[in-house]
């Protein structure tokens, strides 16, 4: 697919450099990255640790801007959009998902899923029915009452994809999901992102898992910050 | 995000660990406890002051005989003055800033009524000295003008006189005998309490009679006109006392020959001058420094408390970040978590100190004061205006002590804390 089709692509990256300082030394991250991804596409990003693919996923979430190079959002030059619109971007257009789950201990599932509704602003009642909606989704509205800290891993990172998708994110980007699962539960959860995938969201995961990667369609990998290898398997 | 989930945020924030909240807090409730309880009390000394220095009469000016100074005459002439009536009746007519000019004669003389014995201190009063005294009356009548001009034997009795002397049996035109003399009692005055400034017995001790058979009956063997022992003024404004004295002053120098400014030919006495050296208002500005100094301590507590929640919940500020608030909400909901926070422990300290001070006040604590302090035990004043000070004080430390780590919060880098290492 290129720029000129009638749709955008979900996701362009034109040259993205990411550099940034720890301590005394500079970390050259990302190191001129071009990639498109359409959408609709189940991508999975590869590479041992300190390839840059976390950085990658920083920056595809809006979470940083790259220090050189562009990124185009689903046609939406991301550098000329202003920090209000990031977090609007990220809160409406993106889904997280974290390998440590990163709920909100002191909340229950229910107001862990509601979050990102709370920002958009969405009344209290409406914020209800949609986040019991999410648990539904992922099988959890048994546990909406529950904290994190009274359920199991795998039921952790089931909440937090309920959380991911409650806004109906067009692009949903998952960083090690199942690395803090074991295997059963990370099938589970790895099942439960393919359905969102069949639904129609883009979905990329970084892993380091290669069982992980092998179910994907598109394969790409990192390594020093640079792509590697870019495949993609016809479906 | 609104201020009423902030709110809820900041009070599951106190819950998450209740002693920290508590230990914190307790700066900020004394702080505000402190503030208003000593201010309440020190308007409360104040006005102790104040009455307790004037129950010999409000806005009181008074003189006494004296001498010629040194500096101004000879040593020949150095000799002791005195008033006679016919000075208080020049001054009642030369006089401006005081209203009412009365004048006393006094002695201690045996008083028998009954059986019973005292020395007592009896004052020959005018219509007007009463008056500037000011005291109530608990039954009967004072001295009247026509008592003064008839010579008639009457007495008005103070409170604990009236117990000593008179016990149980006497009452009104019961008679009583002062060196010999039987007088009938007309008035029992009302108790006015210690006195801070006062000259000679308190009134509560006193005899009262008419100036003029005070003065037939002791008179000063040594002279062979009426002496007087005080002549005191009213002056109309409490803030003109120094023009009063200074008034007064020239009248009577002028009538005794003296110069104008001579004190100490006649030495004058005001109870609301000596009531303004009293450094009060550096005791109650004091008060105010060391409760607003408790105030910023308990607020440097919250302070300290807000920025390790912050430290604390980067991962969940990140998180937030990452779901879409805005630095705005993030600022917005530590601001709200600080000033929720400073409300509360406010809202107690408020309590605490308004407590205090009323129960300071009530009837149920000055009941356990003995009587004869209960009048030096200030009643604390709580006013909506020490109120008010104290709540701008903690508004102030709220936004200082939710501010900072608002900010903080604020500038959290999502990416930095959502990086797994």
């Amino acid at each position: 697919m290129s720029a000129g089709d009638a749709a955008p692509a979900a996701i362009r990256l034109a040259g993205v450099h990411k550099r940034y300082e720890v301590g005394q030394s500079a970390v050259h991250a990302l190191r001129g990255i071009d990639l498109e991804i359409a959408r609709g596409e189940y991508v999975s990003v590869m590479g041992p640790s300190g390839s840059g693919k976390s950085t990658l996923l920083e920056i595809l979430g809006c979470l940083s801007r790259p220090s050189a190079g562009r990124y185009w959002l689903d046609g939406t030059a991301v550098d000329a959009v202003d920090a209000d619109g990031l977090a609007r971007l990220r809160g409406e257009a993106i889904g997280f998902v974290f390998q440590a789950f990163n709920l909100l201990p002191r909340l229950t599932l229910l107001e862990n899923v509601a979050l990102p509704l709370l920002y958009r602003g969405v009344p209290r009642r409406a914020r209800h029915e949609r986040a019991l909606g999410a648990l539904a989704r992922v099988s959890l509205e048994h546990r909406a009452a529950h904290r994190p800290g009274e359920v199991s891993g795998g039921e952790r990172q089931r909440a937090a994809i309920a959380r991911a998708l409650v806004n109906r994110p067009k692009l949903l980007l998952a960083d090690e999901p199942t690395g803090n699962l074991d295997s059963a539960h990370g099938r589970e959860i790895l099942t439960l992102l393919e359905g969102i995938y069949a639904d129609g969201a883009t979905v990329v995961i970084v892993t380091h898992d290669p069982g992980i990667g092998a179910r994907m369609p598109r394969r790409i990998a990192i390594r020093d910050g640079e792509i590697e290898s870019d495949r993609q398997e016809a479906r | 995000m609104s201020p009423l989930e902030s709110l809820r945020e900041a009070l599951r924030l106190l819950r998450a660990q209740p002693l920290r909240s508590l230990l914190t807090l307790f700066g900020l409730v004394w702080g505000t406890a402190a503030v208003i309880f000593l201010l309440s009390w020190g308007a409360g000394l104040q006005t102790m002051l104040d009455t307790a220095f004037q129950r010999a009469g409000k806005n009181l000016v008074q003189t006494w005989p004296g001498r010629i100074s040194e500096d101004f005459s000879p040593a020949v002439d150095r000799r002791w003055l005195w008033y006679t009536p016919a000075d208080v009746a020049a001054l009642r007519a030369r006089v401006r800033e005081s209203d009412l000019v009365g004048a006393e004669a006094r002695t201690y003389a045996p008083a028998s009524f009954r059986g019973r014995a005292f020395s007592m201190e009896v004052r020959g009063v005018d219509p007007e000295s009463q008056a500037i005294r000011d005291v109530p009356l608990a039954s009967g009548r004072l001295v009247s003008r026509a008592d003064v001009e008839h010579r008639r034997r009457v007495l008005v009795v103070g409170h604990r006189a009236r117990e000593r002397l008179l016990g149980a049996d006497g009452r009104l035109g019961s008679w009583v005998r002062l060196d010999g003399t039987p007088f009938r009692v007309v008035g029992v005055l009302e108790r006015v309490g210690t006195q801070l400034s006062r000259d000679g017995e308190e009134i509560d001790d006193q005899l009262w009679v008419p100036l003029s058979v005070h003065l037939a009956l002791w008179p000063n063997p040594w002279l062979d006109e009426p002496m007087l022992s005080t002549i005191f003024a009213r002056a109309k404004d409490r803030k003109r006392i120094d023009e009063a004295k200074r008034e007064l002053r020239r009248v009577l120098a002028e009538r005794l020959g003296v110069p104008p400014d001579d004190e100490e030919a006649v030495p004058i006495f005001s109870p609301v001058e000596m009531l303004e050296r009293l450094p009060v208002d550096q005791q109650n500005g004091l008060y105010l420094l060391i409760a607003l100094t408790t105030l910023l301590v308990g607020g440097i507590g919250i302070l300290a408390m807000m920025l390790d929640s912050v430290q604390e919940r980067r991962a969940e500020i990140g998180v937030r970040l990452a779901l879409g608030a805005r630095r705005r909400d993030v600022l917005l909901q530590f601001l709200w978590e600080g000033v929720a926070i400073v409300a509360l422990g406010g809202a107690l300290g408020v309590a605490l100190g308004a407590g205090g001070a009323l129960f300071l006040a009530s009837g149920a604590f000055r009941g356990r004061i003995p009587a004869a302090l209960r009048d030096l035990v200030p009643v604390p004043e709580l006013s909506a205006g020490v109120v008010l000070l104290s709540v701008l004080a903690m508004g102030a430390v709220a936004l200082a002590a939710g501010l900072v780590p608002a900010w903080r919060a604020a500038r959290i880098d999502p990416a930095e804390t959502l990086r797994v290492e």
